[in-house]
């Protein structure tokens, strides 16, 4: 499994060598006329006839597509991704002081979406067709059928709203004042972290409190996901010959679902992670809006809408690392879930 | 549900309940609003968003009096008139008598000589996405809407081919850079003592409006700190370098202030799109009640309802759709109806950059729209028929607006409730289509993008009745609807992307040239934003009426002028108002100190910050 894993990470630079000239290859082809809108401040810059063609050869943009790719590539690798319009500021600064906010709250609703998510798919498999299961997915049911943004106004309705145990956004004022002034270190970037490194516990009792809301929201659409192929994936593992044999052997019922059954139920909830995983870290926008967070979904579907070309490709090639990293784990993980796997 | 449990979760809902009465964050104002501010140098920004910050951070030479529009002095001592010797007679000089005593954030005095810089720079830099065509139309007496149409008309050159990438193109055209300085620029302010001085080139009557806090555009910066930061280094050689920056360029864009108003700037999040306002406790008037005010950009309106509800912020941006929202509501205040100097429209770009990504193909495919659409007056026939006007002012604003036939408020001079009003006629509206570029339009079908800036939903839904109507004639025609940021929504709207738009325009100062020469004159703000044969139009049929109308005396004459232009307006079909909104006000009624002006930005979400404070 070393050598396999050592050889994947060897790709991983190939691989995202191919991303970048697929990316860039889709901008490229827009053309200069339409390209240099980006570097254009304002119309003053085009007012003499010769303008557009003199900012075209200024900028490189009338050059073969090898001398701009290696250039763009050039600067890559050095972090300019260009500026960003949304943002304010460099492409690689506007996403790198993002993206602390959404991992924050990737990290906190990864572990309920999968933990509870595979608890409940495993109470529907293992007890199929009784009231356990149906209720089970009846709520996965409403979960996949309810729009995220009327799901998560509800939530803040609830739990803020009528409640008020979970307001919006990022922190109180309070602590942001805290966060702000000059006693305060900042290490991670996560409150919840930061705080306990600050010795601050208000400060992280108020950060959770504003992370419970959208990790109810965001994990409720979730676990619909995760729990009907968890359900699905023990049902098939259910009518297996070694689990009939463990049966008959005697063993009890709950040995056999959690020795025999779960784990070898668990390679497509593997699979499907790794993808989930990369829709966390972009970020949902209806969360960040809803729950006023700042993060890195709002961010891009902005750039999308707006046109925000150096953004655009910012994000889609910071997303496709984070998309081949996380297969990579999910790959791993087969061979960590499945003795039989071997990865070679 | 046991006993104890139930007990339980009743003292967790009571502790709720009571924690909302209390006055939360006593000292700290907080906001909730949509839309950002696009810069905080008040010479590079000339937006809703940016003007709330800009005039609390800086203070102008003079201001409004309470509600009303008669001035009083401000960091000047005096207002200029006639009758104190101030002005002269020919109205062409104005002095300002310069107080002592008022600091800077930065902890410098301001002296006259800050006052000369401030308006210098502003001049010399006239920011694209700025408003000193405001100051530069008045203090050249209406003869020029920017520096370099009055730079080419000095120099006998264009800018454009004087300067290239910042860079004089030769020697000589840096000598004559250097001369235009010291010869036109220089001589319009001088210090002379405690005073600074103004030397009009002509007359020009709205002068002292166009200056006059909440103008944010003309508030004093330390010249001292700008230079030390690398703003314009007050010399002659070299002036270009600082001219039209973006404004990230400048430094004042969002780290720092230059200024001396009641509120510092702390910090500009980004990233959570908040501006944080801190007391200057030097202030010369003495510190304000309130410690801080935090501006939150909060798009989605259900969010900032139900932070209001919860006293978690205290005033909060309504959109009219929602009026009646707030009725029954416990420790909320609601204020309505009062007069707002301003108009929102339905905006054509009549050339659009062929780059721009919002004309689709380019072509009458049905898959994007020739860059000069709207060149054609049936295509803008078309649009101002297919708008249900009355839906508008009766469904959407919930009846706090009313209809003004040109891009002119009610109550403002010129205003003519007589003239005619676009109707709500969709066969009109086919006809249009129909005779559309020789037909092109109606066989071949289009997709046009329609534009609203993000979080206003009366925009949006404006945008989207658009859609409904026009498409509804022709299934050929697609109508996309984008919302934008706001800082990007100006851009492109500047830059002339987007073919359709609706954006309102709230008064600088209360005289109808500023509505006029705003959204008509070839060269005003939004005029320029037209483009293609608009020009041309403009400077046939509109330019000279409202060139000769502000500076005509006569207000019988005046009346005949714009009496005109309105009507040539209208016959053309250039643009159209939906509505003259009416202030809608939301916040705690623990928020004290609020009073609406008509020339405030934001006047109808938030109070003046000085005189702010939070008490039940």
């Amino acid at each position: 499994m070393t050598a396999y894993i050592i050889r994947r990470l060897l790709i991983l630079p190939i691989m995202l060598l191919g991303i970048t000239m697929i990316i860039f290859s889709m901008i490229w082809m827009l053309g200069p006329e339409r390209l240099i809108g980006a570097y254009i401040k304002s119309p003053e810059a085009l007012r003499s006839n010769d303008a557009q063609e003199r900012l075209i050869r200024k900028y490189g943009l009338d050059q073969p597509f090898y001398v701009q790719y290696g250039k763009w590539l050039g600067n890559l690798l050095q972090g300019d991704l260009g500026y960003s319009n949304v943002g304010r500021t460099a492409v690689t600064k506007a996403i790198g002081s993002r993206l602390p906010y959404t991992a924050e709250l990737a990290i906190y609703s990864i572990i309920p979406v999968v933990v509870v998510g595979i608890w409940l798919g495993v109470i529907a498999g293992a007890r199929h067709n009784t009231f356990w299961d149906h209720g089970i997915r009846i709520f996965a049911i409403i979960g996949w059928s309810l729009p995220d943004y009327v799901f998560g106004l509800l939530v803040l309705l609830v739990f803020y709203s009528f409640l008020g145990w979970f307001p919006p956004g990022y922190l109180s004022e309070s602590s942001m004042a805290v966060l702000r002034s000059d006693e305060w270190r900042t290490v991670t970037k996560f409150a919840t972290i930061d705080s306990l490194i600050n010795g601050r516990l208000d400060i992280f009792v108020d950060a959770f409190r504003h992370l419970i809301a959208p990790i109810i929201t965001i994990s409720y659409l979730w676990w619909a996901f995760i729990l009907r192929i968890t359900r699905s994936s023990m049902l098939e593992v259910l009518r297996k010959d070694y689990v009939r044999t463990a049966r008959a052997k005697g063993l009890p019922e709950k040995v056999v679902i959690n020795k025999h059954v779960r784990r070898n139920a668990m390679i497509p909830v593997a699979t499907v992670s790794g993808g989930m995983i990369v829709q966390l870290f972009a970020g949902t926008v209806i969360v960040e809006t809803v729950f006023a967070r700042p993060g890195l979904g709002k961010f891009t579907a902005d750039a999308a809408v707006q046109l925000d070309y150096f953004s655009i490709i910012g994000s889609a090639l910071f997303f496709s690392f984070i998309l081949i990293v996380a297969n990579l784990v999910v790959d791993i993980s087969y061979a960590l879930i499945d003795p039989r796997i071997r990865l070679k | 549900m046991s006993k104890k449990l139930f007990v339980l979760v009743l003292a967790l809902v009571l502790v709720s309940l009571a924690a909302f009465s209390a006055v939360k964050n006593p000292d700290t104002l907080i906001v909730a609003q949509y839309g950002s501010p696009e810069s905080l140098d008040p010479q590079a920004m000339w937006d809703t968003a940016s003007g709330e910050v800009v005039s609390t951070l800086y203070e102008n030479l003079i201001r409004y009096d309470g509600e009303s529009i008669d001035m009083i002095p401000m960091i000047s001592t005096a207002v200029p008139t006639m009758e104190n010797g101030l002005l002269t007679p020919d109205g062409k000089v104005y002095t300002f008598p310069i107080r002592k005593g008022v600091l800077f954030h930065s902890g410098n005095t301001l002296t006259p000589a800050d006052v000369e810089y401030t308006f210098e720079r502003g001049f010399l830099g006239d920011n694209s996405s700025g408003a000193m065509t405001l100051i530069i139309e008045a203090v050249s007496g209406g003869q020029y809407f920017s520096i370099e149409s009055w730079f080419e008309d000095w120099a006998g050159m264009a800018y454009s081919d004087a300067v290239i990438d910042r860079e004089p193109v030769s020697e000589e055209a840096r000598a004559k850079l250097i001369e235009f300085y010291e010869e036109v620029i220089d001589p319009l302010f001088v210090v002379e003592g405690d005073n600074f001085v103004v030397n009009m080139k002509g007359s020009f009557g709205p002068f002292l409006y166009t200056i006059c806090y909440y103008a944010g555009w003309a508030g004093i910066l330390d010249a001292e700190w700008m230079k030390v930061n690398g703003a314009w280094d007050g010399k002659a050689d070299g002036w270009w370098k600082w001219h039209d920056l973006q404004p990230e360029e400048s430094p004042i864009h969002m780290d720092a202030d230059a200024g001396s108003g009641p509120f510092k700037l702390q910090v500009w999040d980004q990233e959570n799109k908040t501006v944080v306002l801190q007391r200057f406790d030097q202030y010369w008037q003495g510190p304000a009640k309130l410690k801080s005010v935090i501006l939150r950009d909060i798009e989605e309106f259900s969010t900032r309802k139900a932070l209001l509800e919860a006293g978690d912020v205290d005033l909060i941006a309504v959109d009219p759709i929602y009026r009646g929202t707030f009725d029954n509501t416990p420790g909320v205040t609601v204020i309505e109806g009062f007069p707002r100097a301003q108009v929102t429209s339905i905006h054509f770009t009549w050339a659009v950059d062929p780059a721009s990504e919002y004309i689709g193909s380019g072509q009458f495919d049905g898959e994007g729209i020739p860059y000069n659409f709207f060149d054609d007056i049936n295509t803008r026939k078309a649009i101002l028929h297919s708008f249900n006007y009355d839906a508008l002012i009766e469904d959407l604003v919930n009846g706090l607006g009313e209809r003004v036939p040109t891009d002119l408020p009610k109550g403002f001079f010129g205003y003519d409730p007589n003239l005619p009003m676009y109707e709500f006629d969709l066969g009109m509206a086919e006809q249009a289509w129909k005779a559309a570029w020789d037909g092109q339009a109606w066989e071949n079908g289009f997709k046009l993008v329609a534009m609203y800036n993000s979080g206003n939903e009366v925009r949006q839904t404006c945008c989207e009745m658009i859609k409904v109507y026009t498409e509804s004639m022709n299934p050929k025609f697609k109508v996309d609807v984008i919302g934008a940021q706001w800082p990007t929504y100006l851009k492109a709207t500047r830059e002339r992307l987007c073919p359709l738009y609706i954006i309102g325009w709230v008064a600088d100062y209360p005289d109808a040239h500023n509505f006029l020469s705003t959204y008509y004159h070839s060269e005003g703000y939004y005029g320029q934003r037209h483009g293609g044969s608009y020009t041309a139009l403009a400077e046939a049929q509109f330019n000279e009426l409202i060139e000769k109308g502000v500076r005509e005396p006569n207000p019988v004459k005046r009346l005949e002028y714009y009496d005109l232009l309105q009507r040539r307006l209208l016959e053309n079909y250039v643009s159209t108002p939906l509505y003259m909104p009416q202030g809608l006000w939301v916040g705690r009624s623990w928020v004290q100190g609020y009073f609406p002006h008509i020339l405030r930005s934001n006047g109808d979400t938030t109070p003046e910050y000085y005189y702010a404070w939070k008490a039940e």
